[in-house]
């Protein structure tokens, strides 16, 4: 039921043609753009994938948004994953194999406060590992297109 | 098996009533919401509104994004050279759509009018030129105090202020606010064509994340005399105008904001003297000058400046954030250099 659910999904943002960007997953265009060294400030590959650990830590805590993480299972993919993404969203040369955002989060039904609290679980992994303020909000900058497609409620 | 049956329907009543608590408990966390990031919800601009100090943002109040309601209380004090306001009000934000706001301003004078308040007595005296005519000017012998009661009521038009970094299109608001100004006799003193008025206002606003900044730009359509304080209108009429306002912010931290205003004010009372008992100052001056003060009507002249400032504000968490600024009104009436220190709390439910 689920997977035919999404599959479905899937298939009707494909046709919506006003997100062809999404399809494929790549550094955000911001106005102004992202700093071209924001992977460096974040300390590279090895400082972006502690602040996703850190960053899950923090949502694990989060009432409510961790059932939703749970759900979907396989932290530790999802950790992988999402240092693939953050890297490729600053800017950093590496390839992404997770699905679009959009087919992830599809029929989670995602409210743009559960999208929120994952960006208070952001700054404070950026505190935690370090990353300065100014850096995180390249990160900040990079998903926070992502709202429209992420948050279906 | 009567007892199986008994505790099945103890079960379905045990299970009815969570489902009970369960129900109404979604209903209230769906109803009340503080999803918003911390900060984002803007200060209380001293009109009431959700904004900076002085503009009203195109963010709505509070921390309730679109799945649900948040209201906050606001006071804000600002002790300048010869004025000081209180401004008390409560707003609440609904669904991030549209906000409501209720404030009551307060400003006093101190002996700002007692020079003009002299002036009344002694023409209305029994040898002046006024002689026998009661003169209600609205100065109290101590501590005159201007009041004002501000409705306001805005509604976001279109555009992401935060979510939307990948295009330029701002939040768009629009929104009005009616003010009603109850020191109706000091105002005609001042010579201000209103005491109550509204006005309506568009504002934009944008969240620059990459060089974390904020950007506001408002357009005013009013006819303000210092946002109402002196009425509004003056002598030449009380048609509205187009008056710009900005808002540069720069994020600091996720709880720390600063940053700079300026909101362009009004001319409809710029060089007009004060008026006592239907008489222009400037007609009184042979009654002043047999009484030596002969040099008032310079003193007693209004002036109405642009206002700035440049604030701090800090927000320790959803519930509490308090703006600290240095205000820079200019002239206000008859008294320049209206500088000072302004601190506005915010309380969030």
């Amino acid at each position: 039921m689920k997977p035919i659910f999404r599959t479905i999904a899937i298939a009707i943002l494909a046709g919506t043609a006003a997100l062809p960007s999404y399809a494929q997953t790549a550094e955000t265009n911001t106005f102004p753009g992202l700093d071209d060294d924001a992977v460096q400030q974040w300390g590279g590959e090895e400082g972006v994938r502690n602040w996703v650990e850190s960053l899950f830590y923090y949502i694990m805590l989060d009432n409510r948004i961790n059932h939703v993480f749970r759900e979907f299972g396989n932290i530790e993919r999802q950790i992988y994953l999402n240092t693939q993404l953050t890297q490729l969203v600053l800017g950093g040369a590496v390839e992404y194999q997770g699905a679009s955002m959009a087919a992830a989060h599809a029929d989670l039904g995602i409210t743009v406060t559960q999208f929120n609290a994952v960006v208070e679980a952001a700054y404070l992994a950026c505190e935690r590992v370090t990353v300065t303020y100014e850096a995180c909000n390249q990160l900040i900058a990079a998903l926070a297109p992502y709202e429209r497609v992420i948050v279906t409620r | 098996m009567e007892e199986a049956k008994k505790n099945g329907l103890r079960l379905y009543k045990s299970a009815a009533l969570v489902a009970a608590i369960l129900a109404s408990n979604i209903t209230q966390a769906e109803m009340f919401n503080t999803g918003k990031v911390l900060a984002t919800g803007g200060v209380s601009m001293i009109d009431g509104a959700g904004g900076g100090g002085i503009t009203p943002w195109a963010t709505i109040t509070g921390y309730a994004t679109r799945d649900g309601i948040n209201g906050n209380l606001h006071y804000t004090y600002a002790p300048l050279a010869n004025y000081t306001l209180h401004s008390v009000g409560a707003a609440v934000g609904f669904w991030d759509r549209f906000e409501l706001s209720y404030t009551k301003s307060s400003l006093t004078t101190g002996s700002t009018f007692d020079t003009v308040g002299l002036i009344a007595d002694t023409a209305g005296g029994p040898s002046g030129q006024l002689a026998g005519t009661p003169i209600n000017t609205g100065i109290e012998p101590f501590n005159t105090t201007i009041d004002m009661d501000i409705v306001g009521a805005k509604v976001r038009v279109f555009g992401e202020a935060i979510y939307d970094s990948d295009n330029l299109i701002p939040q768009i608001a629009i929104g009005g606010f009616y003010k009603k100004n109850e020191n109706e006799d000091l105002l005609k003193t001042l010579k201000a064509a209103k005491a109550k008025d509204w006005e309506a206002y568009i504002s934009a606003t944008k969240i620059f994340f990459p060089i974390n900044t904020l950007i506001n730009i408002t357009a005013r359509y009013t006819a303000a005399n210092q946002t109402g304080l002196v009425g509004f209108g003056g002598p030449g009429g009380d048609d509205k105008e187009i008056r710009p306002e900005i808002s540069l912010a720069y994020l600091l931290r996720k709880d720390t904001v600063i940053g700079i205003e300026w909101a362009k004010h009004g001319d409809n009372l710029e060089g007009e003297s004060v008026e006592i008992g239907g008489l222009n100052l400037t007609e009184l001056q042979p009654t002043l000058d047999s009484l030596g003060m002969s040099n008032l009507s310079g003193t007693l002249t209004q002036h109405e400046s642009d206002w700035f400032d440049a604030f701090i504000a800090y927000f320790p968490n959803k519930n509490l954030s308090m703006t600290f600024a240095y205000a820079m009104l200019g002239d206000i009436t008859i008294t320049p250099d209206q500088h000072g220190f302004y601190l506005s709390l915010q309380a969030s439910f």
